[in-house]
């Protein structure tokens, strides 16, 4: 298939970027779209072109590195699917495709379509976690917990940190990243020590970082590629206030 | 819970300045400010409705209204500090929100958000100048007041001893005032007009608000995803039906 790409290409965080059109020819409707971006900056560079930037490691969806804002989409127009698992017949030969970043003030862009994400880890640093000294491994089932309530710590964490939900979010919000990073620990009886204090804490460097606020859109919801559910922001909204409101350990 | 082990539960300064200084604190008092003005809401509608029980009807549920002195002072500064509060929240998340993302995409896609979620900033803020004109033209009298003169206060069928002799108790003609208003057709569609988008406003704004306090679940949350919107569209059709009645005449001024 023949494609058009319009990239955002950037040189650094302070220069200005602008979008510049590229000619993807014979692409295999079998290919990734990274492999597709590949042969495209292989091309580039044999001709003295600088290839264009952007972020990608394990390609099979679970390492959360590939971005991609795709005609307007965050991973693409597949659902559940990362960048790096979506494949070029997903397109349709002759297609324009308008590639951006993810754009956010809390993402700066580093260079053309890679963004800095290390809030993502400021956020997690804050609580992301479960202090517990180490210890014998303990018995398997010997705390129990419910399969209901395993099954939803489970669905939450799931989420491989990508910040596809910021790109989609119209304010630029990651409540369903916070949200998801701490709804795994709210279900299970390990994390309860720590849940107030971890909420509030996540909750202050979100903020912090200059991510927007929830309008409750649900578009977060729509493209995350393990599709964590917004019931994970209910369940964070309601941690938060209760933390707030009479929560002891904060 | 003093109980002298735990810690004690933070204190209202800092109740205040979390609520205050976070999004979730904000969002939660737009939400809950949201729902007590959706519940007067719903109060001021059935009120209106009683226009179809006559004027003596209205007139008299306006002057209990209007008798209750000090409680309704109260309601009325509480109502305007709830208000305020709703805007106060709404712009400065609004402008945090702008802040977030400064460069917008070139390809700007909506994949989930309902009409009335993407409109509620341009429907709350129309609402906004309904709530202003709409004060100014019944409760201050100010604008729009074509008519209100002449007979201007109404006698109840309920009469009271004066001098040992029974006569009407007189009361302010809101029914009159009411009528006259709505023949006049810009007026009754601008009103329309208003409530249908305080309406569209509410069709996000139901769910979102239970979704902020963190009422909802997977199970709630499809539900009130229809119930939110049919609770906004009857609040709609409450209002509306009334200038909508006195312009085709079901309502008139007494003959
Ligand atoms: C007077 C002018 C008003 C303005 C400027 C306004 C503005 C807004 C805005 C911008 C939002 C979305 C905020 C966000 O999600 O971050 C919102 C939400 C909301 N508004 Fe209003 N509004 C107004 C009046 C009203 C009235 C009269 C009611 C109720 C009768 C109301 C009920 C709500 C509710 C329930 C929400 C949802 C809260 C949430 O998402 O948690 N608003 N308003
Ligand atoms: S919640 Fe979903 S979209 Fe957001 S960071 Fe996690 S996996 Fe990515
Ligand atoms: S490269 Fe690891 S998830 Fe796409």
């Amino acid at each position: 298939m023949n494609l058009t790409l319009k990239i955002w290409r950037q040189k650094d965080k302070a220069t200005p970027g602008k979008f510049e059109t590229y000619k993807a020819d014979d692409i295999s409707p079998d290919m990734s779209f990274l492999e597709m971006l590949d042969v495209v900056s292989e091309r580039a560079q044999q001709n003295g072109q600088e290839p264009c930037a952007f972020d990608h490691d394990c390609r099979e969806g679970i390492c959360g590195m590939c971005s991609l804002v795709i005609n307007g989409v965050p991973h693409g127009p597949e659902a559940a699917t990362t960048t790096c698992q979506l494949h070029m017949r997903k397109f349709k030969d002759g297609d324009v495709i308008v590639i951006e970043p993810w754009r956010a003030a809390a993402f700066p862009v580093l260079r053309d379509l890679v963004v800095d994400r290390s809030a993502f880890d400021r956020i997690q640093q804050k609580g992301g976690f479960v202090s517990i000294n180490t210890g014998g491994t303990p018995d398997g089932n010997a705390l129990p917990i419910s399969k209901k309530e395993a099954d939803l710590a489970m669905d939450a964490a799931s989420c491989i940190g990508c910040g596809a939900c910021v790109a989609a979010c119209k304010n630029a919000s990651a409540m369903l990243f916070v949200a998801a990073k701490v709804s795994q620990y709210a279900h299970l009886p390990q994390g309860q020590a720590e849940r107030s204090r971890r909420v509030l804490a996540m909750m202050e460097q979100h903020d912090a970082e200059g991510f927007g606020s929830c309008t409750n859109f649900g578009e977060c919801e729509a493209v995350c590629p393990k599709e964590i559910s917004v019931r994970v922001i209910a369940e964070m909204n309601r941690d938060y206030l209760r933390a707030t409101l009479v929560g002891t350990d904060a | 819970m003093e109980d002298g082990i735990s810690p004690p539960a933070p204190g209202v300064g800092k109740v205040v300045s979390r609520v205050h200084g976070s999004t979730i604190g904000q969002k939660a008092v737009m939400a809950v400010s949201g729902i007590l003005l959706i519940a007067f809401s719903f109060g001021h509608m059935v009120g209106h409705l009683q226009m179809f029980l006559g004027a003596e009807k209205y007139n008299a549920y306006a002057h209990f209204l209007q008798s209750m002195g000090p409680i309704k002072w109260a309601i009325r500064f509480g109502l305007l500090g709830l208000a305020g509060l709703h805007i106060f929240s709404a712009a400065q998340l609004t402008m945090r929100n702008n802040a977030a993302r400064p460069i917008a995409y070139a390809n700007n896609k909506w994949l989930a958000a309902s009409l009335g979620a993407k409109t509620m900033r341009v429907s709350g803020g129309i609402v906004l100048f309904f709530i202003l004109y709409h004060l100014l033209h019944f409760t201050v009298l100010l604008v729009g007041t074509a008519g209100f003169s002449g007979e201007n206060t109404f006698p109840l069928s309920q009469t009271r001893l004066l001098n040992g002799v029974a006569v009407p108790v007189f009361v302010d003609n809101v029914f009159q005032r009411m009528v006259v208003s709505f023949q006049n057709p810009a007026l009754a569609l601008g009103y329309v007009a208003g409530v249908g988008l305080l309406s569209l406003h509410l069709s996000h704004g139901i769910q979102s608000a239970l979704q902020t306090l963190g009422a909802l679940n997977s199970t709630y949350r499809p539900f009130f995803k229809k119930v939110g919107p049919a609770l906004a569209g009857l609040l709609f059709a409450g209002f509306a039906v009334v200038p909508l009645a006195v312009l085709a005449h079901v309502i008139d001024l007494p003959k």
